[in-house]
């Protein structure tokens, strides 16, 4: 066992960290930092200044980009993106679109795709859950009827993320019914021009618009579209669950949040003493949040460190609800530096991010704590992570 | 003991929510109207003293007027404008108490100051006396439900100990920087510069203030915990209407073990808040500090419960509890604003320790 960085490694992190402070824009850091949402335009400055270095996605194959650098590595990329407050590549492009063309799209996907999601000049969105298929995703309805040369699709996605900013949307439909519902399903790309596709926005707790629902009536979408064979859609999903694990527990991110709500505590009045970070209670809170993120951390390289699972893989399961966690435990914290001033530290009701842009340093934390409840959600929510660490895991309840 | 509503305060009850549910069901709801049919009803009345042109009503009447506020999501300023800005007129026997009254004036209460959490004893805003009377400069933070034709009650560190003074509203020097609130309200920063204020404008005794606001606040912060009790079992209602439809896997989420050992836990969570409420509204008219220390306690353990509460409703909604179109959603907002509305549960452990803990009590 290796149970620390080596000295290549180390160096490796003192390169990225170096890189990343150097050419990622302090305003773009600092609206990151404050957890305010970015401008489309940032977003996509950024993925190119990390594509530029190759730091977009180094976990592709290396034809398309890829890196010849160890998954401890890849890693140690992510937290440094994480920590020193860069936006991540976005993941619906480099962890979910990306691997799924490179691994089962046509030659023509590659060339026409890749090099556009690597470098976001080509913006996906991810259209899976639909109203009623959302923890049970298999019972998805959206169908995709061929006809000759095109798909004739209807139905209807929620809750797609940035689909208001996107080129293209890639999706679960079905493309015939059979016996068990996770067969039929397709993997279909979606060009959001499309006559018949209608995006319409969602309005979140947090104050912002994330979130959306995309119609679709008669859309023709070309066969060409198809990633894949007809009916496999199901596995390709699957096989991203078991694929990019390095940046899963949000290790870098909890650290960022972490460090901040000891900075703002130290600085903030305490209740039985100056500071709130000397009041006891406060401190033992932070206290155990830093332990369990050092645990997390471990937790993160030895998923990275050990052989990919196809299947049903209990340490997926396990970093995806304790690195959720995590980041709500550390909201919760960043919330609680504030005391009466939440009130006021800006929040972006009825007013357009621009307005909400820098009322105060705080004015992203309240935002940050309602989406928050997000991580125990989405991707599979806590419950659903505690039933396949009970079920397929533990085998409780089932016979051997 | 006796836990039960007298026929009074059943009819009270019975009215109150009825009218604010009616606002409740409204599209287009307006708090203005919500206000003007509080006072219209008599509920602006309800806490002062018959001999101060009030109905009399005790914490056990706001507590239902309260938790009928918290159940309905109103955005009526009750809160601030009654129990806070107006018990305060009439424990200094103020006449502007008419002015609330019959509906001329909203006041609001400035606690809070810049980087100071809860302090609100020691402000760090002064007054001297002037030629024209007192002159006052500072700042506070975090006025809930201020706006430009409220008048203000400003407590002030002077020479002569803690004063509080009475502003109009749009009086020279004062500016409001009024802010979107997470609940859908708004509050306010406020800055006085050199504000110049008459001598009758200073309220109360210096030397009783102190005693007078901690009164005051300790019956808001009741009052709070009654509309905290009250939305947190509305949340958890709308959370188990939405497990018994929402079908996932073929049934109803509802069925599912791990998500009724949740909603159990809300349960739960909320009779004990309930609980602790009473205990401290029992000791309401005991000594000062032991009033105090049983508030919070409440406030302290409310808070808890509203976090776990507001966190798991959206938890059992999944995605759609994310949606402001979702109802769960203002009332995990609120129930939020309310954890630090009147100290957060750091301030009022820390209050509670200092006691020495409750076993005494
Ligand atoms: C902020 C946000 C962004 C999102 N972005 C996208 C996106 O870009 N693209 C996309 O396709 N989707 C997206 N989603 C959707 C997300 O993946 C779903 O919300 C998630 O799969 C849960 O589905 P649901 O919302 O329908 O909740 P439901 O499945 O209805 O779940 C409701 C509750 O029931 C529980 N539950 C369900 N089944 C069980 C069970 N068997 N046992 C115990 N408990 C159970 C859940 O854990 C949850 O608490 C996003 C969601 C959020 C909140």
């Amino acid at each position: 066992m290796e149970l620390q960085f080596n000295e290549g490694e180390r160096a490796f992190r003192e390169e990225v960290r170096a890189f990343l402070l150097d050419n990622i824009p302090e305003r773009i850091r600092q609206a990151v930092y404050e957890e305010r949402p970015l401008p489309r335009d940032w977003m996509i400055e950024a993925q190119q200044i990390l594509n530029s270095a190759g730091y977009a996605v180094p976990h592709w194959p290396i034809e398309w980009g890829g890196r010849v650098w160890s998954p401890v590595k890849r890693a140690i990329l992510a937290q440094e993106i994480d920590r020193n407050s860069v936006p991540k590549p976005l993941p619906f492009n480099v962890t979910l679109i990306g691997p799924i063309i490179a691994a089962f799209g046509t030659e023509d996907q590659k060339q026409r795709f890749l090099p556009g999601i690597a470098n976001l000049d080509i913006w996906f969105c991810q259209g899976f859950s639909e109203p009623n298929a959302g923890s049970d995703l298999a019972s998805l309805k959206m169908s995709a009827i061929r006809e000759g040369d095109h798909y004739r699709v209807n139905g209807r996605k929620i809750w797609t993320t940035y689909a208001h900013e996107a080129d293209w949307i890639f999706c679960l439909v079905r493309t015939s019914r059979e016996e068990r519902k996770q067969q039929g399903i397709s993997f279909l790309l979606i060009d959001l021009e499309t006559p018949g596709v209608e995006v319409s926005p969602i309005q979140s707790i947090d104050g912002f618009h994330h979130l959306n629902e995309v119609q679709f009536d008669d859309a023709i979408v070309p066969a060409e579209n198809l990633v894949g064979e007809e009916g496999k859609g199901w596995d390709y999903a699957r096989y991203l669950l078991g694929q990019e694990r390095t940046s899963m527990g949000n290790v870098g991110f909890s650290r960022r949040r972490l460090e901040r709500s000891r900075a703002l505590a130290g600085e903030a009045a305490g209740e039985r003493s100056e500071t709130l970070l000397g009041d006891a209670d406060f401190l033992r809170r932070q206290t155990w949040a830093e332990i369990r993120l050092k645990a997390l951390e471990i937790t993160q390289m030895r998923v990275v460190a050990s052989a990919p699972v196809q299947g049903a893989d209990p340490k997926t399961s396990i970093l995806k609800t304790e690195g959720g966690e995590l980041l709500q435990e550390a909201a919760d914290l960043l919330l609680d530096t504030m005391g009466p001033e939440a009130l006021t530290a800006g929040f972006p009701a009825g007013i357009g991010p621009e307005e909400f842009y820098g009322i105060d340093e705080r004015s992203g934390i309240l935002s940050a704590y309602f989406s928050s409840r997000k991580y125990s959600i989405f991707g599979g929510s806590n419950e659903i992570q505690r039933n396949i660490l009970a079920g397929s895991v533990l085998r409780l309840g089932r016979k051997r | 003991m006796n836990f039960d509503l007298s026929e009074d305060q059943v009819l009270l009850a019975e009215m109150v929510g009825r009218m604010l549910g009616d606002h409740a069901a409204n599209d287009r709801r307006d708090p203005g109207a919500e206000w003007r049919d509080c006072l219209g009803q008599g509920l602006i009345a309800l806490p002062f003293a018959e001999d101060q042109g009030g109905l009399g009503g005790g914490h056990e009447e706001v507590m239902l007027m309260m938790e009928a506020i918290g159940r309905n999501l109103s955005q009526t300023p009750y809160l601030q404008s009654v129990l806070l800005a107006g018990r305060v007129l009439a424990l200094a026997g103020r006449m502007e108490l008419g002015d609330l009254l019959d509906g001329a004036q909203r006041h609001c209460l400035c606690l809070y100051e810049p980087g100071q959490r809860y302090r609100w004893a020691t402000p760090a805003t002064r007054a001297e006396r002037c030629a024209e009377g007192w002159s006052i400069t500072g700042a506070k933070v975090s006025v809930p439900d201020l706006d430009d034709t409220c008048a203000l009650i400003v407590p002030a560190a002077t020479a002569e100990g803690l004063v509080l003074f009475l502003l109009p509203p749009g009086i020279s020097g004062v500016t409001l920087d009024i802010r979107p609130a997470p609940d859908g309200r708004t509050a306010a920063n406020v800055n006085f510069a050199s504000v110049i204020v008459p001598v009758d404008a200073a309220i109360g005794d210096p030397a009783g203030n102190e005693a007078l606001l901690a009164e005051a606040l300790d019956g808001a912060v009741l009052a709070s915990c009654a509309e905290s009790i009250g939305a947190m079992e509305r949340l958890l209602d709308l959370t188990v209407e939405y497990c018994n439809i929402r079908e996932q896997f073929g049934a109803v989420i509802g069925s599912f073990q791990a998500l009724q050992h949740r909603a159990a836990d809300m349960l739960i969570a909320i009779e004990r808040a309930r609980s602790i409420t009473i205990y401290a509204a029992s000791m309401m008219d005991a000594p000062a500090a032991r009033r105090s220390v049983a508030v919070s306690a409440a406030r302290a353990l409310v808070n808890r419960s509203s976090r776990f509460v507001g966190q798991q409703a959206i938890q059992l909604h999944g995605g759609i509890g994310l949606a402001s179109e979702c109802a769960a959603g203002a009332y995990f907002q609120r129930l939020t604003v309310l954890e630090t509305l009147l100290g957060d549960t750091e301030h009022h452990v820390a209050a509670v320790e200092r006691s020495g803990g409750l076993l005494a009590a």
